[in-house]
């Protein structure tokens, strides 16, 4: 029986190892890193405000919350249904000013460097894993990165 | 005894079916790795002999510029092949994309004083399309259309050029630009904003014009 069971085990586990996983990495490092914290403790059921904190690769910027063209990719942050964790509200910092040097005139609003947002959830009791997300465009002074979506992964532990 | 050596006999026939499991996991990554990288030409910046900035060298100089067909922002469809017989410049841009509106202008200026020696401008958008849902497809056209009456582009314009990105090296960093000779062949191409001298530079080398 056990050695059934083994057996059983055994040709499962081969199976997802040889599944073909999708998926790809890129061949550049990531333009924004998550930087902490990798665990929080809140309350049960109610909101409470939660600093998360982000880093920006030297040399590139991205769109702030509020980019000053529509047509800009604004970064945003975001919380996927199935957690056990709802996002309340966000506060994004304000963007600063930033021109390209062959377009003085054109002012973007983007974060650079280090970089915060606040942002108020609600969990329900236990310990949950999130996958927050935080959407993003790049660039430099010469080029724009595609938009992005990472992942900042949080331990909520609710009480 | 006996159950013992069964025992352990399963155990160790269960870790060398593991550990073949991740070994051909690993080889089957690698080479589908290798593949896709062989599918997908890397260019890749190198120093500047004449001194200055970098330039960008593309695997696709020298060879055929991988055919495609595009639909414009009517709907028509377009093909590279079409304009054999012309220079062209293919250029990869975004709406989103700040550089990129710093170089249409002189894009469009080279346009029309090359124009009637046989050069063209392919503008192609990277901007993401959704072709599964009508409504977002028409707002993402709409601020496609938008953007280029706003640059007063008098070229063709196509749009999904995500779609083609592969055999033109991935397309992560916009702008890009491949420089066509007549006979269909790459001679140059640009990563990111250059000037317009080195833009000018290049169509005079797919026209096969001196300097």
């Amino acid at each position: 029986m056990r050695v059934a069971l083994a057996l059983g085990l055994a040709s499962l586990l081969t199976q997802a190892q040889t599944t073909n996983l999708t998926g790809h990495s890129t061949s550049k490092p990531a333009a924004v890193e998550y930087l902490y914290p990798e665990q929080v403790t809140v309350p049960a059921g109610k909101a409470t405000t939660v600093t998360l904190h982000f880093r920006i690769a030297p040399g590139l910027h991205i769109n702030s919350h509020t980019p000053r063209e529509d047509e800009l990719i604004p970064t945003t942050l975001s919380i996927p249904e199935g957690f056990g964790v709802r996002l309340e509200g966000v506060v994004y910092p304000p963007g600063t000013d930033f021109t390209l040097p062959l377009d003085p005139q054109t002012k973007l609003s983007v974060y650079s460097g280090e970089f915060n947002i606040k942002a108020s959830i609600v969990a329900t009791a236990g310990d949950h894993l999130v996958e927050a997300r935080l959407r993003y465009q790049a660039c430099d002074n010469n080029a724009c990165m595609p938009p992005r979506t990472m992942t900042a992964a949080i331990d909520v532990l609710a009480k | 005894m006996k159950r013992n050596s069964l025992v352990l006999s399963t155990v160790l026939f269960i870790l060398a079916v593991f550990a073949w499991a991740g070994w051909a996991n690993f080889e089957y990554r690698k080479q589908a790795r290798e593949r896709l990288l062989a599918m997908t030409p890397q260019g890749e910046m190198v120093a500047n002999p004449a001194g200055g900035a970098p330039q960008y060298v593309t695997p696709l100089q020298g060879k055929p510029a991988p055919q495609f067909t595009l639909e414009d922002l009517s709907g028509e469809k377009r093909s590279l092949a079409s304009y054999k017989g012309k220079a062209v410049l293919i250029n990869f841009w975004a709406t989103w994309c700040a550089p990129c509106k710093i170089e249409t202008p002189w894009l469009i200026e080279l346009r029309n004083q090359y124009a009637a020696q046989g050069f063209e401008v392919l503008g192609i958008s990277a901007d993401d399309i959704d072709r599964g849902d009508a409504q977002k497809l028409s707002d993402e056209k709409k601020q496609i259309a938008r953007f280029v009456q706003q640059m007063q582009m008098p070229y063709p314009v196509l749009i999904d050029g995500d779609s083609i990105s592969q055999p033109y090296g991935g397309l992560d960093e916009l702008p890009t630009s491949f420089f066509v000779d007549r006979n269909g062949v790459v001679v140059a191409a640009q990563l990111g904003l250059t000037s317009k001298e080195e833009i000018e530079a290049n169509i005079r080398k797919a026209l096969g014009v001196g300097k």
